[in-house]
């Protein structure tokens, strides 16, 4: 028995020196100090993460502010300001939130239950996400200082992915913003408890932030957005740099610590350049042509199917990737490969046929003479254009006419919400953690998906807490998307952005870059 | 003189007031939403049509313009819908960016472009003319944002002697704003002295035909005279409109300069508000850009008076 004792003590030991070795070069190395400059393609439109589902706003706000939960690296919601998971009553209609003790506010203010009650409101008044959740919700309330009940009208098991989901999110401001700016009013001071605390917007100059030092960072290990963050750097400066060959430019020279979305062509260039690291960035988007389903010709679903079984989309994806393999992946699932939780592998869906006969022969069950298809694009994002282009080329090779119609982003985002204006559009379907929270599928957003059987499996999804009964539901959901073609999914396309050599601790893996972690060694 | 500065300055009035309306309806009429921009990809039809009657967006066009005139007449520019702050307060804050850039550029197209112009008139037909004729034919041809890509390329990248992009204040750091400002300011210069040479030659070979100047050879003056003293001053008269257009057309040219070079001023203003639909920022950039068209011009007829004393305004 002492022998064993013995070997079990010397093997712990063993495990501590060596992890002990392991670590300490990167301990060592990680230094507090610096400015990093990360060059960005442009202004948010507001800095108030309740109001918009902009990705800038997102991945700006998300030092500034945090939610009770995060996401983890494989995509499950974790806790933030929130001390654990919450506890849910026996009847699921009933969450009770407990919260973390000493969290500060950039104004100094400790975070209480008062303030979670008043930003979680004003989320779901306002956000998108929140919104959807909210229609479920029939009061929040504080217990005491540090603890909040969320009571719900039904049950639902997206509550706490809801919390979590990074973007239009539900971030914890002040009470005292809240009551000062409400929901239909955009916020004009920016207070978080997030590691990073913001000095000034000089809107076409720079995004000012500065560590926050009262930040009392989670003890678990990062891990995707949520864990352990900790503020590095004294400065991070975000400057907007509109023009994509200059982002380039000035990764290449120094003058920005870190590009993002940069011209896929530059890929090539920036391997070659020796003290900058390209990272491809994925999952990015999914390629895809919405189809207005409320009026006009895209609602006969035999023609969609046609325009789904048109498509070559390997050779559609390589160009808008620049030629390059690693710049997009083909993958029919609905979620990205990343995650693992929501992504799937049915075999036999009608995507990528490319079959010419069985177009032909569903334009001509669908009755279609050759009416011109209003198809809207943009060049202000050149992927949606070239995907649009190519997609007209092999539309109309058999027998669709389609009418392409070239605008800026602000009139496609404008026209996609009329239905008398378009049959069809282009964008880009980010990272969803949640098959309910896919707005494609769903009847309010452009395009209108308004199936009965998808919104009947949608529905049994949010009301369902087992996983595996989910995941069979979101099959089902998945092979009824390419039967009823609510919108024509292409390829995954990556994003590409770049880093100077002295950058360290980048979490490369995440969709959206974060900064906390990060530490400059120069 | 007085009274000719005032009729003009009043005449400013009525010519604002159509540029600001027409401005307001092209605006308002052209297709587009800044509240979807504001929103996201994701938002939805209902949140978007809530604020929209939040901002006030879902009134007719005639009723805005009507809110549009009162604000501008109690000074009011309106405000911004994305930058959180008023119209006339961001404009402030853009234009010594832009002044200083065209500015710095002016220079560079006098500095380049009179005494070329001037050399080649008098040497009419020399290599000197032939040579200097040729790079102004270069300088008008080449497109200012290919210039500017390939400084950038050049003197940044491979060379590594000035910023890719970028503003300092030449009030708080000259010596850095000085830096900032090299490329851009030959950039959108560089087109301008090549249009200022031309004119100056042609001004130029036309004064040395006149009759005084055969007059002042026959007296027996140096040609170096001759020109410097007697041909020059008066090819400048033409000079000076040009120059004027010059600066007119800067402000034009400033907008690709500013993003190319990421300066933020007003050209990068505009253009970002125009593509987001920030109607007020439009609106405030095209009334100021207007006015100072129109004082440019007043200024150069002014001018005019100072270098040809025959010029005068009743």
């Amino acid at each position: 028995m002492n022998g064993r004792k013995s070997w079990w003590i010397l093997g712990t030991l063993a495990i501590v020196l060596l992890s002990v070795v392991s670590v300490a070069p990167d301990a060592a190395a990680q230094k507090k100090g610096g400015v990093l400059k990360v060059g960005n393609l442009g202004e948010p439109p507001t800095l108030d993460a309740h109001w918009t589902t902009a990705t800038i706003t997102e991945v700006i706000t998300n030092h500034i502010y945090e939610g009770l939960y995060s996401i983890d690296a494989k995509a499950q919601p974790i806790p933030m300001l929130a001390e654990g998971m919450p506890t849910v009553s026996k009847d699921s209609l009933t969450y009770t939130f407990k919260l973390r003790s000493g969290i500060k506010f950039h104004n100094g203010k400790e975070m209480t239950s008062a303030d979670v009650v008043a930003s979680l409101n004003r989320w779901g008044a306002q956000s998108t996400y929140g919104k959807n959740l909210y229609a479920r919700v029939a009061e929040v309330r504080a217990v005491d200082k540090l603890t909040v009940d969320m009571q719900l009208k039904e049950k639902t098991a997206t509550v706490v992915i809801a919390l979590a989901i990074p973007n239009n999110f539900a971030a914890i401001y002040p009470k005292e913003i809240i009551d000062k700016f409400k929901p239909a009013e955009k916020a004009t001071e920016w207070i978080g408890t997030g590691p990073f605390k913001l000095v000034e917007w000089k809107p076409d100059r720079h995004i000012k932030m500065a560590r926050f030092d009262d930040y009392k960072p989670r003890s678990e290990p990062a891990s995707g957005y949520g864990g352990k963050k900790v503020a590095y750097v004294d400065e991070l400066l975000w400057i907007p740099v509109p023009d994509a060959a200059t982002r380039v430019a000035q990764i290449e020279t120094g003058e920005v610590d870190f590009a993002d979305d940069l011209d896929l062509n530059a890929y090539e260039r920036l391997k070659k350049v020796a003290g900058v690291q390209p990272i491809v960035a994925k999952p990015y988007y999914w390629l895809v042509a919405v189809f207005n389903k409320k009026e006009g010709l895209m609602t006969n679903q035999k023609l969609r199917q046609a325009w789904q079984a048109t498509l070559d989309i390997e050779p559609i994806m390589k160009t808008v990737a620049g030629g390059h393999a690693e710049l997009y992946r083909m993958d029919s699932s609905l979620a990205f490969a990343e995650n693992s939780l929501w992504h799937t592998k049915l075999q036999g869906l009608p995507w990528n046929e490319h079959n010419r006969d069985k177009a032909k022969r569903l334009l001509r069950e669908a009755g279609y003479r050759g009416e011109p298809i209003r198809f809207m694009t943009t060049q202000e994002y050149k992927w949606m254009y070239d995907f649009a282009l190519l997609s007209k080329q092999q539309l109309e090779d058999v027998g669709f006419t389609i009418d392409l119609q070239v605008v800026d982003w602000a009139t496609l985002v404008k026209r996609r919400n009329n239905p008398k204006e378009y049959d069809a559009f282009t964008t880009g379907i980010g990272a969803f953690y949640d098959p309910t929270q896919h707005v494609y599928l769903g009847p309010n957003w452009p395009g209108w998906t308004d199936e009965p059987e998808i919104n009947r499996l949608l529905g049994e999804m949010a009301g369902e807490s087992d996983y595996k009964k989910r995941y069979a539901l979101w099959e089902q959901t998945t092979r009824l998307f390419y039967e009823k073609v609510p919108v024509a999914r292409y390829g995954d396309l990556f994003g590409l952005r770049a880093m100077r050599k002295h950058v360290k601790g980048f979490d490369t893996k995440p969709e959206r870059p974060r900064f906390y972690n990060v530490w400059l060694e120069k | 003189m007085t009274s000719y500065l005032a009729r003009r300055l009043l005449a400013l009035l009525p010519v604002m007031l159509v540029v600001v309306t027409v401005v307001f309806l092209l605006i308002h009429l052209i297709p587009g939403d800044p509240v979807a921009v504001i929103l996201g990809p994701e938002a939805t039809s209902e949140q978007i049509d809530d604020a929209r009657r939040e901002l006030g967006l879902d009134r007719p066009v005639h009723e805005q313009l009507i809110r549009f005139y009162g604000r501008l007449v109690r000074g009011d520019l309106g405000r911004s819908y994305f930058l959180d702050r008023p119209v006339l307060q961001a404009l402030a804050e853009r234009a010594e960016p832009t002044l200083v850039l065209m500015g710095a550029a002016l220079i560079v197209a006098v500095v380049i472009g009179v005494p070329s112009g001037i050399v080649a008139g008098a040497y009419q037909g020399s290599w000197w003319d032939r040579g200097l004729m040729a790079l102004a034919l270069l300088g008008v041809c080449v497109p200012g944002f290919w210039l500017s890509l390939n400084f950038i390329y050049f003197f940044s990248v491979r060379l590594g002697w000035l910023p890719v992009a970028g503003y300092a204040s030449v009030f708080q750091d000259p010596v850095s704003a000085a830096r900032y400002l090299v490329l851009p300011a030959i950039s959108l210069g560089f087109n301008q002295s090549a249009l200022i040479a031309r004119i100056a030659r042609s001004c130029m070979i036309e004064i040395l035909r006149q009759d005084y100047i055969r007059t002042a050879r026959a007296k027996g003056l140096a040609e170096r005279t001759v020109i410097y003293f007697h041909a020059f001053r008066n090819a400048l008269v033409p000079v000076v409109t040009v120059i004027g257009i010059t600066m007119a057309i800067l402000i034009g040219g400033a907008v690709v300069t500013e993003i190319v070079f990421n300066i933020p001023g007003l050209g990068r203003l505009i253009i970002s508000a125009i593509l987001r639909r920030d109607y007020p920022v439009v609106q405030g950039v095209v009334l100021v850009t207007a006015a100072a068209y129109m004082l440019i011009n007043l200024g150069v007829d002014v001018v005019y008076a100072f270098i040809d004393p025959r010029i005068r305004y009743a």
